[in-house]
């Protein structure tokens, strides 16, 4: 039976600072590590520390492929103290990673729009999919690419170097301090009318709010939905079912799916049904 | 007995042990709940290598588990209140066991019931399903409002569902304990008159984690299981109670993380172990556990882990 390499270490190449609380993180890996598919994570931690116990799962920003190696991007957003401990880490350190994990993104054969839609570090997966997803569809590349890009403020907006050129970029903070004031589906909103559903296709990633937004607005259309939800884990591989998110809705009995391994990528009207993805944050 | 020689010079040692009439090729199992049906871990683990695979926690029929959030990691450690998520012992038996039956390694299904006439049915069912090598008997789940802990935090009750299975299978039964008790010898003692063949423990420690900005509880369930390495001095601790008391094999289970810690359960006297938390954080652990106790038994010249059981010397 094909045995995967369990977990690879690689070597930190560049861990920088692109917005506050934001960073890059630059790995060198062997060639042997799988390339990532768009939507895909990876379970990572410090290598040799034992302490905290869990690898944090973070999804791929970029990937390259070169002759003896490869090149790993992830950007993460410091939310607590696994990810600030990443932080800290300098060129040289070691990490251990497991994957590619997950269910990524399905980019539908010739649609003529693609639509990202991105809150805060949410645009870490949808720059992926732009870079790799939308390089490898060849002539099957949607004619016309939006990324709306939502930050908090204007220095909250990582990313947006890498993708300036690439697609259509529309950007709003909620201070309006860049772009539109106001939340991204504002944006969004504004224009969906004019949006052909049989030509369209929205990939999404971002906090909870920004999803269950999304989710009512596209009620009444039929354009389809990819969204990368995140949860917290302790395997990344469908084992312990931690990461469990609700879906079923009135009238249907609970189910819970994987985020891990069903996901992170969902059909958002698969998860939809239930409204509040069931977590803490909406039971505040 | 030399078991396999594939390095030039190098004699591995017999790790073979014997549950009941169950002869596993070595000692290292996984621990239920922590190893999904297996097959989450075949792309990253070759399941040949194992001792034995014990599969997540059965029940009758299937169970949707509890609420998120499930999980929530604490100092060298992580609580769970998963509730025993499964597909239920039929579809275990269509769906999950001919894929498992293809490796070359013991197979144990772990049951739960809320009742003792669930736990018996499943035996039953159980007891005529090929490739299912042994029984664990879970009476030690924190996280469910019924049954689990229930049945396990007493003896007259554990010996109960002890005797419930034992009447309807001739397989080995692993009788999985709660740490949550005040005299775990006791427990111990009770479930090997009833006829388990084995005692596995510890169970997770019953546990809780509060998020002080919001003030709730960071688990759904409120309360949740603690594992990892944070558990595995109590665990080896009961383990050395529970070995004193009975006569059976005990398996040793409670934040083993690396071959060093597997050792020390195995000196107090486990005659196997099982790896839990160990998976998430590195799903070869096991095979890295395995390699470090071969490495162990033959820098100390001994050819059969047997030697090892149980060889603590407490003289002072």
């Amino acid at each position: 039976m094909h045995e995967k390499i369990a977990m690879m270490t690689g070597e930190i190449i560049d861990n920088r600072c692109t917005a506050p609380g934001h960073f890059l993180m630059t790995l060198r890996l062997a060639s042997a590590f799988e390339t990532p598919a768009p939507g895909q994570f990876v379970m990572i931690r410090e290598a040799g520390r034992s302490d905290p116990l869990l690898a944090r799962p973070i999804s791929v920003f970029d990937f390259h492929r070169y002759g003896d190696h490869c090149v790993l991007e992830i950007l993460y957003r410091v939310a607590g103290r696994g990810t600030s401990l990443f932080s800290g880490m300098r060129s040289g350190d070691e990490a251990t990673v497991l994957g590619p994990l997950g269910r990524g993104f399905t980019l539908p054969a010739g649609i003529g729009r693609a639509l990202f839609v991105a809150g805060g570090v949410g645009v870490a997966p949808l720059h992926f999919l732009v870079h790799s997803g939308l390089l490898t569809a060849g002539a099957q590349r949607p004619v016309e690419t939006i990324f709306y890009l939502g930050a908090r403020s204007r220095d909250l907006l990582t990313g947006v170097e890498r993708l300036d050129g690439f697609c259509d970029l529309r950007m709003c903070t909620d201070d309006g301090s860049r772009g539109h004031r106001g939340p991204v589906t504002d944006l969004l909103k504004r224009d969906i009318d004019d949006y052909d559903p049989s030509q369209t296709a929205i990939f999404a990633c971002g906090p909870k709010p920004m999803i269950r937004t999304l989710a009512c607005l596209l009620e009444n259309t039929l354009i389809p939905c990819q969204v990368s939800l995140e949860e917290r884990m302790a395997c990344g591989i469908g084992a312990c079912l931690g990461c469990a998110i609700a879906i079923g809705g009135p009238g249907r009995k609970t189910e819970y799916r994987r985020v891990c391994e069903d996901g992170p990528v969902f059909d958002l009207r698969e998860i939809l049904p239930t409204t509040p993805i069931d977590t803490q944050e909406n039971r505040k | 007995m030399i078991a396999k020689c594939d390095k030039i010079g190098v004699d591995f040692p017999d790790l073979a042990v014997t549950i009941g009439n169950l002869v596993l090729k070595n000692p290292v199992m996984t621990a239920s709940g922590t190893f999904g049906y297996g097959e989450e871990y075949a792309p990253f683990v070759d399941l040949n290598r194992l001792g034995a695979v014990v599969v997540k926690g059965l029940s009758l029929e299937p169970r949707s588990g509890n609420p998120p959030p499930r999980i929530m990691e604490t100092p060298s450690g992580m609580l769970n209140a998963v509730g025993l998520q499964n597909i239920g012992v039929r579809a275990f038996i269509g769906e999950k066991l001919p894929f498992l039956r293809q490796f070359d390694t013991a197979l144990i299904a772990n049951i739960f019931g809320e009742t003792i006439d669930e736990y018996r049915r499943m035996a039953e069912i159980l007891d005529g399903a090929k490739g299912v090598h042994a029984i664990e008997v879970n009476i030690s789940c924190p996280n469910v409002k019924k049954g689990g802990i229930a049945f396990g935090a007493r003896s007259e009750s554990a010996a109960e569902v002890t005797r419930g299975v034992r009447g309807e299978t001739g397989l080995p039964l692993i009788v999985k304990l709660t740490p949550n008790v005040t005299d775990i010898a006791e427990i111990a003692l009770a479930v090997e008159a009833a006829g388990a063949d084995a005692v596995s423990l510890i169970n997770t420690l019953t546990g809780m984690s509060v998020d002080i900005e919001k003030r709730r509880p960071h688990l759904a369930n409120v309360t949740g299981g603690l594992s990892g390495p944070a558990i595995r001095p109590v665990a080896l601790r009961m383990v050395w109670q529970a070995v004193r008391a009975v006569k059976i094999p005990v398996v040793g289970i409670g934040g083993i993380m690396t071959a060093s810690d597997a050792l020390e359960f195995f000196i107090t006297g486990a005659t196997a172990i099982q790896v839990g938390t160990a998976n998430f954080v590195n799903p070869a652990s096991m095979l890295n556990i395995l390699d470090g106790i071969e490495e162990y038994l033959n820098r100390h010249n001994m050819a059969n882990i047997a030697e090892l059981i149980g060889s603590l010397n407490t003289d002072t």
